[in-house]
């Protein structure tokens, strides 16, 4: 479903290269769980901005469902965002919008009539422990509030591919099991589900595929893989 | 396409009124900018109106020796419709009339009308006041009289003592109109930059909204419509506020403005011309409003 072939990634800094990824190729097939783990600049992130097109890669091809997404314009780019739920590891909320209007947003843009939308969301915001706080605004949600939202906007859409970098990052063990186990039912249902993540005792329990990233470079690829870095 | 378009004008409105400081902001700019442009357009015909009477007022007067009768300074009169056809009116006064014209001018002074007794017969000469519109054929229509076929019957042309004045005024009034159309022509060229760079960087405040608009797969269109009804709405504000300013203005000073204006009623004026105004104003603000945020969100809207 999905494949990454011989990526490199370079980003400049003050003129000097800094190698984000360095001919990184694997697959993903559909339906799978994969955790991408790494230390902190490993290139978990690149990865997933560059499967959404945020960035383009310095070298190598991407291709989701065999099309190159190097070579989409803009009008499939927006399809193929869609089609990929991502729960930022900076949030990329909006502002503007409370929690109900931010988890709507999403539902708007795919064209999900408002009695849909209006019908789904209560389900979703009880999925994340967030009904209280619908009427809120970004800046008025603590830190794993905000995930939790992040999360709630990824899947409301039921996209194909969920990806979710760091989702556990500001929650409390409780809660990020409870995410975990979220992203577990979804992909029980048949959504593939990309995880980036340095927590070591979620990837131990979750025992799926497990991709070890270290400077940039695919270091191990195991099918029900441990954390070992 | 109809829920797009609702769901587009609500997020438009959502926009509005969760950012009330920087829409003040935006609408005091815009409301600057239409007032220039409102009184540019009153400015206009307010000056065509002015200077058309200041031209009127312009004139040149043909006398007539004393033996000369009414009939043959009528042949004159037609002769001189024949010869230039920029004659734009004229006006046979009579000795008498003349006489009667100098007596009321001066009723009220003893001294003039006590010389007017002494002279005894009427020193009035009969004459004509000729109009053009340029002080091209005032000379040409003096040059004809002075020295065409009625030379013998004209006693003196008052052109050529006022030919330098008379070529003046002109001079004036068309650099009024050019002053007038390139001064115009630059406030609104700065009055258009400063509001697209203020329009910009209110724009520039949503970037990462766009950002991340964009990265939930929103297309350009979804985007970018709620800026362009929110530059739209801005603008309609910023119209009603300027011509409820011009509006009370006019009923407050009208009277006064009037008297100095050669009797021209704004009032009536602008009521007169208000839909046609209107039109204007509404053409200035998509031009400046929605074309503005329309391109200023274009650049965040590249993939």
């Amino acid at each position: 479903m999905i494949r990454f072939d011989n990526i490199t990634k370079i980003y400049y800094c003050d003129k000097k290269p800094i190698k984000a990824l360095s001919d990184t190729s694997f697959e993903i097939k559909k339906g799978e769980f994969v955790s991408i783990v790494g230390k902190s600049g490993a290139g978990k992130t690149t990865l997933i901005k560059l499967l959404i097109r945020e960035e383009t890669p310095t070298n190598g091809g991407i291709f989701f469902k065999e099309r190159l997404i190097g070579e989409m314009n803009s009008k499939n780019i927006q399809l193929l965002r869609r089609k990929i739920g991502v729960a930022h590891q900076d949030y990329k909320l909006l502002y503007q919008k409370n929690v109900w209007e931010n988890i709507a947003y999403v539902m708007q843009v795919i064209g999900v009539s408002d009695r849909d939308i209006s019908h789904n969301i209560p389900q979703i915001l009880n999925m994340v422990n967030l009904t209280e706080r619908q009427n809120n605004f970004p800046e008025e949600l603590s830190g794993g509030e905000r995930q939790r939202l992040v999360i709630a906007r990824s899947l409301c859409h039921r996209p194909e591919v969920i990806v979710a970098d760091e989702p556990t990052g500001n929650l409390d063990l409780y809660n990020a099991f409870e995410i975990i186990g979220l992203l577990e039912k979804i992909h029980s249902l048949g959504t593939t589900v990309i995880l980036a993540t340095h927590d070591k005792e979620i990837i131990d329990r979750l025992n799926h595929r497990v991709i070890t990233l270290e400077n940039g470079k695919i270091i191990r690829d195991v099918e029900k893989g441990k954390f070992i870095l | 396409m109809f829920t797009s378009l609702k769901r587009t004008i609500k997020f438009g409105w959502q926009i509005i009124s969760r950012n009330k400081g920087l829409g003040l902001q935006v609408v005091f700019i815009m409301v600057v900018a239409v007032f220039i442009l409102t009184s540019l357009f009153l400015f206009r015909d307010l000056s065509g109106l002015l200077i058309n009477e200041a031209k009127k007022k312009v004139d040149i007067s043909v006398y007539f020796k004393k033996d000369v009768g009414q009939e043959e300074i009528l042949r004159v009169e037609q002769e001189l419709y024949r010869f230039s056809g920029d004659i734009e009116g004229t006006q046979y006064i009579s000795k008498e009339e003349a006489r009667e014209i100098f007596i009321q001018r001066h009723k009220d002074d003893p001294l003039y009308l006590e010389a007017l007794e002494e002279v005894g017969e009427n020193p009035f000469l009969a004459s004509l006041n000729i109009e053009s519109g340029s002080p091209v054929f005032y000379a040409k229509i003096s040059e004809f009289l002075t020295q065409g076929p009625f030379k013998d019957l004209v006693q003196e042309v008052s052109y050529y003592e006022n030919e330098k004045v008379i070529n003046k005024l002109f001079n004036l009034i068309s650099g009024i109109e050019k002053a007038g159309l390139i001064i115009g022509l630059f406030l609104i060229i700065l009055v258009f930059l400063i509001n697209f760079n203020t329009i910009k960087l209110t724009t520039l405040s949503f970037k990462n909204e766009i950002s991340t608009m964009r990265l939930v797969g929103a297309s350009n269109r979804f985007i970018r419509t709620p800026f362009l009804i929110q530059g739209f709405f801005y603008g309609l504000v910023s119209i009603l506020i300027v011509d409820f300013i011009f509006f009370l203005s006019f009923i407050v000073w009208g009277k006064i403005l009037q008297s100095w204006l050669l009797n021209f009623n704004l009032l009536n004026y602008f009521k007169e011309s208000f839909f046609s105004l209107l039109f204007w104003q509404i053409i200035f603000i998509i031009i400046l409003g929605v074309f503005s945020s329309s391109i200023a969100v274009r650049k965040y809207l590249k993939v």
